[in-house]
């Protein structure tokens, strides 16, 4: 029988295949959608080095740090680019959670590969949670979270408490819009995580301000039903 | 260090904030303020033309039995006048906090417009620690 | 030794495909499948993925080994943090060279992750990710 080149379904050189070439998507500006694929290995651009994302070795930025005046102006002209095209504090909170989200999906997956060889996921809630409040906070704010705690009443929440929250170092919310809590963008980085290790949940941020910490945050955790079953099996498998 | 008020202007001349940090001060009101600050501005103005020194900066001090009042123009036009006790050392120094404070609390708010009177909690809060630490 | 090699994303979705053979002690990295076994490749790799989501909660590695056998063949898998799955077919077994294997796809996945205009679960389409994953296939199987 002849030997036939193996033919892989993979296709080189295609566009993203997430979008259809022809109907715009509310993503892509107009001109992209309209114009045809390329179809052949020299209209790929590469940069005049030949460099592309994989060389950059991804644990080289593993230590940098990153100015707070920069990250605060940069935050800041989010939160009024979020402002104009919402209305409403449910819909600025939501727009600036669904930022931190992609963050955070990248966020979890480089963490993990640092870890190198002994990297373990979590699969148990409060493994994930201390994940959250230790490493990825350690990563983020070069402070571990302060407080993690379960709600008394309702065992599908927890709320992990943070006495200043970095991203409001500088922001100072007016009276009329007193119940928005800039850390919503945080909250999306948390919630992509948990989502991301199967442990889908709503995070939502609630300012909680005291005489000692005035920008007092606590990030409410609401973990869906799914997720506590499969932790009371774990649990009862290993007692 | 007894500080007895700020009072930052705008760009064009306008009272953008006035507090008061020291008790028993004459209370003017808010529309006195405001012609006060668009007097300063001018004075300001025609103190910086009329100079026989070629060149030179507006009005930045002065000076009375009462109070000392000192005037700190940044680049951009906005300007900070902090009224101190007569024999008050070191007042740029406290100048120069005073805009760091502006610059962190005021400019990096994203809630805050450009040019309008400053209503930023933060602001208000770190002035006060810095100016009346025994509060 | 042929080998077929698979991304699986959070939806079961394939986000990658690479069929290849051995390139060590002579071999010349072609995949050798009989022609009827060719088609069953995809099928066996999917529905090894049952087994992978039951060990991934009893094991925290995120190399998990070999999850399935079908008739001679054994599927091997990896998890990463994301719940992306890395599935690999293969007729012997051979842990190190595939652990070293996917450790090295692993990265290459991050790395393609970093880019802000790919999502996740989103095929991949990069040809430079897949020259790597074609250099980790010649380097370690």
């Amino acid at each position: 029988m002849s030997l036939q080149p193996p033919t892989s379904p993979f296709v080189p050189f295609s566009p993203n295949p997430a979008l259809q070439p022809g109907t715009p998507s509310s993503t892509t500006p107009l001109s992209i959608a309209q114009k045809p694929p390329p179809v052949s290995s020299a209209s790929l651009r590469y940069a005049s080095t030949r460099r592309s994302i994989y060389d950059r070795n991804l644990n080289r930025t593993q230590r940098a740090e990153l100015s707070k005046a920069s990250f605060a102006f940069l935050f800041g002209e989010m939160i009024q680019y979020a402002q104009k095209r919402v209305s409403g504090i449910q819909d600025l909170e939501k727009k600036l959670n669904i930022q931190g989200y992609s963050i955070g999906q990248r966020l979890l997956e480089l963490l993990l590969f640092r870890e190198g060889r002994s990297a373990k996921r979590e699969t148990r809630i409060l493994g994930i949670l201390q994940f959250i409040a230790q490493t990825v906070y350690r990563h983020l704010f070069n402070k571990p979270a302060d407080g993690l705690e379960r709600s008394h009443d309702k065992d599908d929440e927890y709320m992990l408490i943070d006495h200043e929250p970095v991203v409001n170092t500088y922001i100072s919310v007016p009276k009329e819009i007193s119940l928005l809590n800039c850390a919503a963008f945080v909250a999306g980085i948390i919630e992509a995580v948990l989502d991301g290790s199967l442990f889908p949940a709503r995070v939502t941020a609630h300012s909680t301000p005291t005489d000692q910490y005035p920008g007092r945050t606590v990030y409410l955790i609401k973990f869906e039903e799914s997720v506590l079953e499969r932790e009371a099996m774990l649990a009862g498998g290993k007692p | 260090m007894v500080i007895l008020s700020v009072m930052i202007l705008n760009k064009a001349g306008g009272l953008i904030y006035q507090r008061d940090f020291h008790e028993g001060l004459h209370k003017l009101s808010s529309n006195d303020f405001l012609v006060l600050a668009g007097t300063f501005h001018g004075v300001h103005a025609i103190t910086s033309r009329i100079s026989p020194v070629h060149g030179s900066g507006g009005l930045e001090v002065l000076e009375s039995e009462n109070f000392r009042m000192q005037c700190f123009q940044t680049l951009t036009g906005t300007k900070f006048l902090i009224f101190a006790e007569p024999h008050q050392p070191n007042i740029d120094v406290i100048c120069r906090r005073v805009y760091e404070l502006y610059a962190d609390y005021v400019m990096k708010n994203p809630f805050y417009q450009i040019e309008m009177p400053i209503r930023c909690e933060a602001f208000d809060r770190h002035l006060m620690a810095y100016l009346k630490p025994k509060q | 030794m042929s080998f077929y090699f698979a991304i699986i994303g959070t939806r079961d979705n394939p986000l990658y495909t690479y069929e290849f053979g051995t390139s060590k002690s002579g071999g010349d990295g072609v995949a050798r499948f009989r022609e009827d076994q060719r088609s069953m490749n995809q099928f066996i790799l999917h529905s090894s993925l049952d087994m992978v989501e039951e060990v991934q909660w009893t094991n925290r590695d995120l190399y998990l080994k070999t999850v399935d056998r079908f008739n001679n063949l054994m599927v091997s898998g990896f998890v990463t943090g994301g719940n992306i799955k890395f599935l690999l077919l293969h007729d012997q077994k051979a842990e190190d060279p595939i652990r070293q294997f996917f450790t090295e796809v692993h990265e290459a996945y991050v790395k393609t992750l970093m880019n802000p205009f790919y999502e996740v679960d989103m095929r991949i389409v990069s040809v430079v990710f897949d020259q790597r994953v074609r250099a980790a296939a010649r380097k370690y199987l």
